[in-house]
């Protein structure tokens, strides 16, 4: 019986301490859970507060075990699984450079506009972009602007956050 | 006004808050201001151990038999690494273990310098928690968060890395009460009512339950026995212990049917399996004990009771899950029974008492005695009739001897049993008897050996000697890795790769070159005599208790079994292959 494997945003309240990010990942390694994306950040800096969002997948077993092994950790104040609210929003940022040499200048812009990207520097060989938008419209991205000689991206992991009243405590 | 202090006297003085007694130690380069303080000062006794592991393990016997939280002070680099298997076994077994370890100060971490380990790194996934103190102002804080976080929740090894420079800078520490906000870390203990009301509903209806008790029960203290035992009592089911849990209610009891799991008994690891009601105390379903997870009791409802939300549903779903300390579950559930006057009908459970009796009629832990050799067994069923009534602690090594030591003896006492359970560590037995002959100076402290074992910490044998420990070292020579041997016979065409012990010590002169008494017995009639003079004698004593080379510790749960597919004996043969899927677990 192969149990389905769902993919869960967990964000992640944690105070901003040396090795609160190695005990949260050295969690998800020693274990073997799954990380597909991961971004963090210091979003309180009174309280020393740094916000984590994990992408994972699993069982329903296993994400379960997962928040409750993440929870188990002392720095660790909050966790939501945002997937498991009404609605909620998932957004990343990608920056992408392009080698324009081969191609007219004027035919990328088009297409950059038309995707609604931003650029952000340009010279006469690179154009660098920046995007955001949901993990699915990232990958279209990438998928169109492939024609181009993509020499570089990053991407930021995703962030996200439910909608209307749900909110992660402090 | 207060008085500025070294840092290393703010450790001394914040372990005097604590209520620290003993620490467990071993000084270094890194360290020694802490030595200094620790010198200048009379409230807490120092152990030096002769290898850094023991000191953890001996703060793990200290803890265990006395529930109060084990301390270690090691030095920084080596002294620090030798640690890591104590702090990983400490974790497994959740035992409340506070280690301090000295670090290169704080100007050099990261350079690679002399006795430089990045000691909070590596014990980061063997602790429940560490710390590297940076600033002398978090240092006090530091060390008493540590001790809440060991103690409170599931307990559990907490290591505070304190640098050089750390230890000699001065501020001011006006105690614990003073100390700001430390950790923030609470652990949810109190369970919801309404899961008390199902549980009583689950217990009332069950006509073939049992209780399924672990380590947990002895951690929540000794409440949770006495409510346990009482709830026993009061609705008359069989009980078994895991390994960990042994003593959580006394084991003489009519109602206990014998430690379940791997090498559980029969009528245990069946009336699991035929259960229509498992009841989890403070326990995790280990494979140890569940065996092959999709055949562990098919048939049975689970309530799974403990205080670590992340055991819960692990490897086993269960039915209903409370949450919380395990003596105010017990507690509430005990006041619940009572105030609704549910009385438990013994009538409705008679067929299934009927059955497990049946089942132990077996006698599975029969064995064949002999004349000419000592199996054993029969040693140790004779050290437990003739130590039963000075309710001795026993600890125990890992191998054959341990799991028969679990079968044979008898624990009437939670916190009187001291083996390595999770992490199954050789050379655990011996730290962990100092520590507890330590806490318990009095008392008959005894360490179940094997001769293979007993050699990974023998060193300590001079610890022994000089602080007078009167522990007494009961070794089970087979001259064999009896274990490892057994599952070659069993698993692996009875190839004997490198499970023989060859040049063994004489342990009779081991033991007197250390100052201790060497003892030896080859003879089942000369049994008796050995294990009187060995409680006689008032110092240390090595046994070395010569037994059958060959016996097999029966029975046994092959890996990637079920419960129903026990070996009884050396006659029962395997069902088949075992599995592929079985010759790869552990
Ligand atoms: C540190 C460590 N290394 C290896 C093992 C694997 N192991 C488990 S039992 C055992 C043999 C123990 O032999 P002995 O102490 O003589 O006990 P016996 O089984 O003969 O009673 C070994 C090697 C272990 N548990 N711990
Ligand atoms: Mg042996």
């Amino acid at each position: 019986m192969a149990e389905s494997h769902s993919k869960h945003i967990l964000s992640i309240m944690v105070d901003n301490e040396p090795g609160v990010l190695a005990r949260v990942v050295g969690l998800f390694s020693g274990r073997g859970y799954n990380i597909e994306s991961l971004s963090v950040s210091e979003v309180d800096s009174d309280k020393f507060l740094s916000r984590v969002t994990v992408v994972t997948s699993g069982t329903k077993n296993i994400i379960d075990q997962i928040k409750a092994q993440v929870r188990k950790l002392i720095p660790v104040h909050n966790l939501i699984d945002i997937t498991e609210l009404k609605s909620f929003i998932g957004k990343e940022l990608i920056l992408m450079k392009l080698d324009i040499k081969q191609k007219t200048v004027l035919e990328v812009h088009k297409h950059i506009k038309n995707i609604g990207a931003k650029i952000l520097f340009e010279d006469k060989t690179t154009i660098i972009i920046e995007f955001s938008g949901t993990p699915t419209e990232i990958s279209g991205l990438i998928k169109k602007m492939k024609v181009y000689n993509i020499v570089e991206l990053t991407r930021s992991g995703l962030v996200s956050m439910a909608l209307g009243k749900d909110y992660i405590r402090r | 006004m207060m008085k500025k202090l070294s840092g290393a006297r703010i450790v001394i003085e914040a372990l005097i808050q604590e209520n620290v007694k003993v620490i467990f130690g071993y000084p270094g380069g890194a360290v020694l201001p802490i030595y200094d303080e620790l010198f200048k000062q009379n409230k807490i006794r120092h152990i030096l151990v002769r290898h850094e592991q023991a000191a953890v393990h001996a703060a793990e016997g200290y803890a265990r038999s006395t529930g109060k939280v084990g301390v270690v002070l090691v030095t920084s680099g080596p002294g620090a690494t030798n640690t890591v298997t104590g702090l990983t076994d400490a974790m497994m077994d959740s035992v409340p273990v506070v280690c301090i370890s000295g670090q290169v100060p704080t100007h050099m971490i990261g350079n690679d310098a002399f006795q430089e380990a990045d000691i909070v790194g590596i014990t980061r996934p063997c602790t429940k928690h560490n710390y590297l103190v940076k600033e002398i102002s978090k240092l006090a804080e530091s060390i008493h968060s540590a001790f809440h976080i060991a103690k409170n929740g599931r307990p559990g090894p907490v290591l505070v890395d304190i640098p050089k420079d750390i230890q000699t800078f001065e501020t001011k520490y006006g105690g614990k009460k003073h100390t700001k906000s430390f950790t923030f870390y609470k652990p949810n203990t109190k369970p919801s009512r309404d899961t008390i009301v199902e549980f009583v509903n689950l217990l009332d209806k069950s006509k073939k339950p049992i209780f399924y008790v672990g380590g947990g029960v002895i951690n929540s203290g000794s409440r949770a026995s006495l409510y346990l035992k009482k709830l026993l009592k009061i609705t008359g089911f069989p009980c078994t212990q895991t390994l960990m849990g042994l003593g959580a209610t006394p084991t003489s009891d009519d109602q206990f049917i014998g430690m379940l799991g791997m090498h559980g008994t029969y009528e245990a690891n069946l009336s699991m399996n035929k259960s229509d009601l498992m009841i989890c105390i403070g326990a995790r379903f280990d494979d140890r004990i569940t065996g092959k997870v999709s055949g562990f009791s098919p048939n049975s409802k689970k309530v799974h009771l403990d205080i670590d939300a992340s055991s819960f549903n692990k490897s086993v779903n269960v039915d209903l899950l409370i949450q919380g300390d395990l003596s105010k579950i017990l507690e509430m559930t005990l006041k619940y029974i009572e105030n609704k006057k549910i009385s438990f009908s013994k009538e409705k459970i008679s067929a299934w008492w009927i059955q497990i009796n049946k089942w132990r009629a077996k006698n599975c832990l029969s064995y064949k005695n002999s004349r000419s050799v000592i199996k054993p067994q029969y040693a140790l069923q004779r050290l437990d009739f003739l130590t039963r009534h000075l309710d001795p602690f026993i600890t125990t090594e890992v191998g054959q001897h341990q799991m028969w030591a679990a079968q044979f003896l008898t624990f009437n006492k939670p916190k009187h049993w001291m083996t390595s359970g999770g992490l199954g560590t050789m050379g655990y037995g011996l730290p962990a008897a100092m520590g507890v002959q330590i806490a318990h100076p009095k008392d008959l402290v005894i360490d179940v050996a094997g001769e293979a074992s007993i050699l990974m910490n023998i060193q300590e044998m001079s610890t022994i000697k000089q602080y007078r420990l009167p522990v007494k070292i009961f070794i089970l020579n087979n001259r064999y890795m009896g274990m490892v041997r057994q599952w070659q016979e069993l698993l692996h065409g009875n190839r004997l790769s490198e499970s023989y012990m060859d040049s063994l010590p004489d342990f009779v002169k081991l033991a007197e070159s250390f100052g201790a008494t060497g003892l030896r017995v080859n003879k089942p009639g000369e049994m008796d005599d050995l294990i009187k003079e060995m409680i006689k004698i008032k110092g240390p004593v090595i046994c070395d208790v010569v037994v059958d080379p060959k016996e097999n510790c029966f029975p046994m749960i092959p890996s990637g079994s079920t419960h129903d597919q026990m070996l009884l004996g050396p006659n029962d043969k395997l069902e088949g292959e075992i599995s592929e899927e079985g010759m790869v677990l552990v």
